[in-house]
């Protein structure tokens, strides 16, 4: 990946609403309209679709295929990706395999979710088993565990998460697409006077389910310059670790895949942390932006909470962190969610923040986070970096 | 160990919960008042929860073993916010608990009201009704 050969030449993102009553193939019609439009191409480029697994239409066993059909679409390979939250990065990397072994050679990679105003989605497994019978109130059950562990092993500084708070919540009134509802100041006082969910997690720690869209449209170098793209952004990294540490029965639930993800993203990419010029971490609990610094090795384990007191994390500061508003603050699109951290690090990099855009950009990190294991911690782990073409 | 239903002021309203095929023994044992885990001979560990096979080794060799039902906590958290039935018990604690032989159960802490709960607390074994089947949950061993 890091020769350069795979380039992202247009991009679209939907606004994030909380219930808009669209259908999610509506939402996804958007989004690569969007994208076309922004890569300037016509749609018969497009052969192969990498789309997100979604809440709004789950249990359809045809998704990928049905969606295309709904958006016109004649491909040449397709694939839906059930990473959750890592879905959207995953499928650029996937998108860059599928052209690289010669499936394909332009690759729409969306994703899509309206499970604000439709959700069809069950998770059976252990959580019908285990699960249901003793009343936890899902992922703000889970973190709740997570964060009393934290705090038990090293400290959790709530002045830290309320700083997090605050940065993503100004980023995202500087965010035409950032849901409405959340688009008012917020202090950090006002974080930590926010309500108790799943002690230690508060509500303003959790994200707002919303529905959106986001695209993408990947090729090779080589195909962009001849569709004449003038900018483009080139994945130069990525690492994926799916079910950390599954064999261990007692692991160290404060300790996630990101730390091999990141390792092997880094390591493609030829960069260290201190070389990233803005990070989009995946963000659907505040604490879990302090694991993933940890764990990508911004900073040592433990100390992720002094990193964030340490650092100015605005679009103007010396990481610039979730510059959108991230998805606590400008709205989860449901299993689609992670595909704003994304797209607001392609953004960036293409020199289209507009009032938010950050000084450095010549590249950016993002992270994926999807699903959740019983009585551990996330289960996949993804970091790509991003480079914007010179 | 049987249920005693006096202790749970949920008890007839818990979900109860959908068993696999392959962890039928563990529910059967359940309406006994045992813990089952199952043990892979092989490497010498348990695992929880039930899965069709050996997640140390990938062979399919396991043999069920009761559990002594002692363990301490390793996390919690107090649950303000639960889905129906639980609203009525709220704030409750729920608990990863970790076994003496070497797997954690994730569970209600019963008894135990949320000032008490602490990381490294000894807990045992209790019993719940879930539906009409007995349901796994500890409280403080005292």
């Amino acid at each position: 990946m890091n020769d350069r050969g795979i380039a992202i030449i247009g991009y679209y993102e939907t606004r994030i609403v909380l219930r808009s009553g669209r259908h999610v193939y509506d939402l996804a019609g958007e989004a690569m309209a969007g994208a076309i439009a922004h890569a300037g191409i016509d749609k018969s480029e497009i052969d192969g679709l990498a789309v997100s697994s979604c809440f709004s239409d789950a249990g359809n066993p045809f998704y990928a295929p049905v969606l295309a059909a709904y958006l016109g679409l004649e491909l040449d390979w397709c694939q839906v990706t059930d990473l959750g939250g890592a879905s959207a990065s995953g499928n650029v990397a996937r998108a860059a395999a599928a052209i690289r072994a010669g499936l394909c050679d332009t690759v729409l990679v969306l994703a899509a979710d309206a499970q604000s105003s439709e959700n069809k989605g069950t998770i059976a497994a252990f959580r019908s088993e285990f699960q249901y019978p003793m009343g936890i109130m899902g992922p703000p059950g889970y973190f709740g565990l997570l964060s009393r562990r934290y705090d038990h092993q090293y400290g959790l500084d709530l002045k830290a998460l309320g700083k997090l708070a605050v940065t993503q919540r100004n980023h995202a009134l500087l965010n035409d697409n950032a849901c409405e509802k959340l688009k008012r100041p917020l202090t950090v006082e006002e974080y930590i006077a926010s309500p108790m969910i799943s002690d230690p997690i508060r509500m303003l720690d959790c994200v707002m389910v919303c529905d959106g869209a986001s695209a993408f449209v990947v090729t090779t170098t080589a195909r962009a310059r001849e569709l004449g793209a003038k900018k483009m952004v080139h994945p130069i990294g990525y690492g994926e670790r799916i079910n950390h540490g599954e064999t261990d029965q007692c692991p160290d639930i404060t300790r996630v895949g990101h730390t091999a993800a990141g390792a092997r993203a880094l390591k493609a990419a030829g960069l260290t942390p201190k070389q990233i010029q803005s990070f989009h971490p995946y963000d659907d609990f505040l604490i879990a932006i302090v694991l993933q610094l940890e764990a990508i090795g911004f900073c040592d384990i433990g100390r992720g909470c002094r990193f964030v007191m340490e650092h100015d994390l605005t679009f103007a500061g010396d990481l610039p962190l979730n510059t959108g508003g991230g998805q606590i603050s400008a709205g989860q699109a449901g299993l689609a969610g992670g595909a704003h951290n994304l797209a607001e690090a392609v953004r960036q990099l293409f020199g289209e923040a507009g009032a938010r855009q950050v000084k450095r950009r010549d590249n950016a990190m993002v992270t994926g986070i999807g699903w959740i294991p019983y009585g551990r911690n996330w289960g996949t782990s993804t970091v790509m970096v991003l480079e914007a073409a010179r | 160990m049987s249920a005693n239903p006096t202790l749970d002021p949920l008890a007839g309203q818990r979900p109860a919960p959908v068993p696999h095929n392959f962890s039928k023994p563990f529910w059967d044992a359940a309406r006994e008042g045992r813990l089952l885990l199952q043990y892979d001979p092989a490497s010498g560990k348990y695992q929880f929860y039930p899965r069709p096979i050996s997640v140390f080794s990938g062979k399919r060799n396991l043999e069920w073993r009761e559990a002594s039902g002692k363990g301490t906590v390793y996390t919690y958290t107090v649950s303000h916010k639960a889905p129906p039935p639980f609203k009525i018990v709220q704030p409750f604690v729920i608990a990863t608990v970790e076994l003496v032989e070497g797997v954690r159960i994730m569970t209600d802490l019963i008894n135990c009201p949320p000032d008490r709960v602490r990381i490294g607390m000894p807990v045992r074994l209790a019993w719940v009704k879930a539906g009409d089947m007995n349901f796994p949950v500890f409280e403080p061993d005292d």
